[in-house]
């Protein structure tokens, strides 16, 4: 029997995770992965540790997870060296999903009690440290997906998004500063959020909504196919009756 | 004659007694209506431990590194106090010593063996100054309530400053622990392990500190034993893994552990790599203190976990191990344990996110859970709070398993249609009650 090519194919790029690795960021890859091999759209994930140089001709999705304060300070010292490439890479619409810390590196600094982390400066917002932490389930509406979007957010961080549209209105939890009643950002095909749990698994739907922007970036208008998301929707329908 | 003192022992004991008569726990509310009747209690009651007072604090094996410490004492005769059930938080510890007490308010104990939870070392520093302090590792749990781990250590560096005479016993095999003890300064002892012992582990596994703690530099590793512990240093500066002062040689693992630190050889009948951790941290604490420690090895061989720690139980015809997994560190381990058994199994995964076990559950997905993708695994069942996010961290490991929310109905139903090898794996809150069913079902003959 003949073995049909894959007709697409995608590149998924992890930023420094072993830096950023705090919150189950690994779940985020592992969703990417299976929901596009699940639908035999070959993918690959190169992981980029803080020494290495990123190619990002090469990449369809860029994940940028968060670490602890401490980390994110050493990881903005590596950034510098490929803030250009990655600004031209967002500006060419590639996808971006940036959670917790790699949310707040997307913005211009993070004014801390201990000094400025300047940021990559590729959305226009910025984050200053509040009075205590924002630690709690948290349920968002989002413009990106029918589902109401869940997940669990844990920053110390109030982020500001200026003029940006945001990921969405908060249902349930505190969100981007705890009183705008928004939470995260999108700026062209990039995802900036807060939301960990992690986001993408118990949220099926941006997950395709990420890989369809990549794909559509690379091949033009681009289609999916559904999968069996019984368990997902479960999983999510059991957080939302919860809370709310 | 202090009246408070012996009204708050009573008040206590009858509490807890209570409690017990309800089939609850009760550990800590006895320790706490104990401290609200006489807030000084802890304080005089500590003073009253004639020899010495040993704390066991680190992330993960406190209390089977405490109980087998408490136990290697009392092998030598001496008489002492523990907080055995692992109530580890003040009011926890107060208990200890509360419910040790005679009617009079008396205690009678030459030593005092204590875990206590990282964060709450605040709370008991204040109460009695420990002469010994056991640090076993230092791993990510419950990020929601601890916060990052450079907090824990901050908490920790700040008490171990407030008492400059408590010596330390560390993990040296701990980048985090060791370097911690460095920057105090504590008289310190380590233990360790200075050889690989099991095929150097999988590259994904989640590892703390990887980056320096003097200079951030990438610390080079020459081998892993797992998560983060194994032999290190720094490329940059002269930070690097110790001399350690009780090495375990020749370390085996299987059926049962094996290994020799110093000229003692030492046999124990537990499965689970990390307990080889917890038995030396054991006896470099004991020794450290001065204690021959003849009668070692018989203590270990009497030594029955029973507190959800590997504990095992006979159910309707079938084999039941019940252990405790709370965070990703502890629970890689738990599945090594778990696969070393190679015969058929049957697995139960229970999940809570009570604000104890912690409510966010996201450290799931940092659990290498694909290894149980295997022919030894006759069933996986999901149980507890959360199981529906346990369900899909195992789907999107291409492994299937049964959803029941109940962990009775759960075990009730592989005990009928199962292999007859039954694990079970709870975090923190579900331990209590999973093990009370399991007592019960093994009690009542059918």
């Amino acid at each position: 029997m003949k073995q049909k090519a894959p007709k697409y194919s995608l590149t998924i790029g992890h930023l420094y995770p072993d830096l950023l690795n705090l919150y189950g960021d690994r779940g985020n890859i592992a969703c990417l992965m299976k929901r596009c091999q699940w639908r035999d759209i070959e993918v690959q994930t190169i992981e980029f540790q803080s020494e290495d140089t990123v190619d990002f001709q090469k990449l369809d999705i860029v994940l940028l997870g968060g670490g602890s304060d401490r980390e994110q300070i050493l990881v903005c010292r590596k950034l510098k060296k490929i803030q250009a490439d990655f600004r031209s890479y967002v500006e060419d619409n590639g996808t971006v999903l940036a959670v917790c810390g790699g949310y707040q590196l997307l913005g211009k600094y993070y004014e801390t009690r201990e000094g400025r982390i300047e940021g990559l400066d590729l959305v226009n917002l910025y984050t200053e440290q509040g009075e205590d932490r924002l630690i709690d389930n948290i349920i968002l509406e989002s413009p990106l997906c029918k589902m109401p979007v869940v997940g669990f957010e844990n920053h110390g961080g109030r982020t500001y998004i200026n003029n940006n549209r945001p990921f969405g209105k908060v249902l349930y939890g505190s969100g981007n500063d705890g009183k705008s009643g928004y939470e995260g950002v999108i700026y062209k095909n990039v995802i900036g959020t807060y939301l960990h749990g992690p986001l993408l698994p118990k949220n099926p739907q941006i997950c395709d909504h990420l890989i369809l922007k990549a794909l559509e970036r690379k091949y033009g208008p681009a289609h999916l196919e559904p999968l069996d998301d019984i368990q997902e929707q479960e999983a999510n329908t059991y957080m939302v009756q919860r809370l709310t | 004659m202090n009246i408070r003192k012996i009204l708050a022992v009573w008040a206590a004991k009858a509490a807890c007694g209570a409690c017990r008569a309800m089939g609850r726990q009760g550990v800590t509310w006895a320790g706490k209506l104990a401290l609200m009747i006489c807030p000084s209690i802890l304080r005089e009651m500590a003073g009253e431990v004639r020899k010495k007072i040993f704390i066991v604090c680190g992330t993960n094996g406190k209390t089977t590194t405490n109980n087998l410490l408490c136990a290697a004492l009392e092998a030598e005769g001496e008489k002492v106090i523990c907080n055995r059930t692992g109530s580890n938080m003040l009011n926890g510890v107060a208990a200890a010593f509360v419910l040790a007490a005679d009617m009079g308010g008396r205690l009678d104990a030459d030593y005092a063996c204590i875990e206590v939870d990282e964060a709450s070392t605040r709370h008991i520093f204040p109460q009695f100054t420990p002469d010994y302090m056991v640090l076993t590792n230092l791993f990510r749990d419950q990020l929601d309530r601890y916060g990052e781990i450079d907090i824990t250590m901050d908490i920790l560096k700040e008490v171990i400053h407030s008492a400059p005479q408590m010596e330390l016993i560390v993990n040296g095999d701990d980048a985090l622990s060791a370097c911690l003890a460095m920057e105090c300064r504590n008289t310190w002892t380590t233990y360790g392990i200075s050889e690989a012992v099991t095929e150097s582990g999988d590259d994904r596994e989640m590892r703390e500190g990887r980056f320096c703690r003097k200079c951030g530099a990438r610390l080079v590793y020459r081998f892993y034993h797992y998560s983060q512990l194994g032999d290190y240093s720094c490329p940059q500066c002269s930070f690097s893994r110790p001399p350690i002062d009780y090495d375990a040689q020749e370390v085996q693992v299987g059926e049962q552990l094996s290994f020799s630190v110093g000229k003692e050889h030492i046999i124990a009948n537990y499965r689970g790599f990390y307990n080889v951790y917890n038995i030396l941290a054991a006896y470099a604490a004991g020794k450290n203190a001065g204690l021959p420690l003849k009668n070692f090895n018989r203590m270990l061989k009497n030594f029955r976990p029973e507190n959800g720690r590997m504990e095992q139980f006979r159910v309707q015809g079938s084999g039941v191990v019940l252990n405790l997994a709370k965070n990703p560190a502890g629970f890689n381990q738990n599945i090594s344990a778990v696969m070393a058994d190679e015969t058929l199994k049957d697995l139960i995964i229970v999940i809570n996110d009570n604000e104890q076990d912690g409510t966010d559950v996201s450290w799931l997905w940092d659990v290498d859970f694909d290894r149980f993708g295997s022919q030894q695994i006759n069933s996986i069942t999901v149980s507890g709070i959360r199981c529906q996010d346990m369900r899909l961290r195992l789907k999107y490991a291409d492994i299937p398993s049964l959803l029941e929310a109940d962990v009775e109905n759960a075990i009730l139903a592989r005990l009928a249609d199962g292999c007859g090898n039954l694990y079970v794996l709870v975090n923190y809150t579900a331990l209590f009650s999973t093990r009370n069913i399991l007592k019960r079902l093994e009690e009542s003959r059918p």
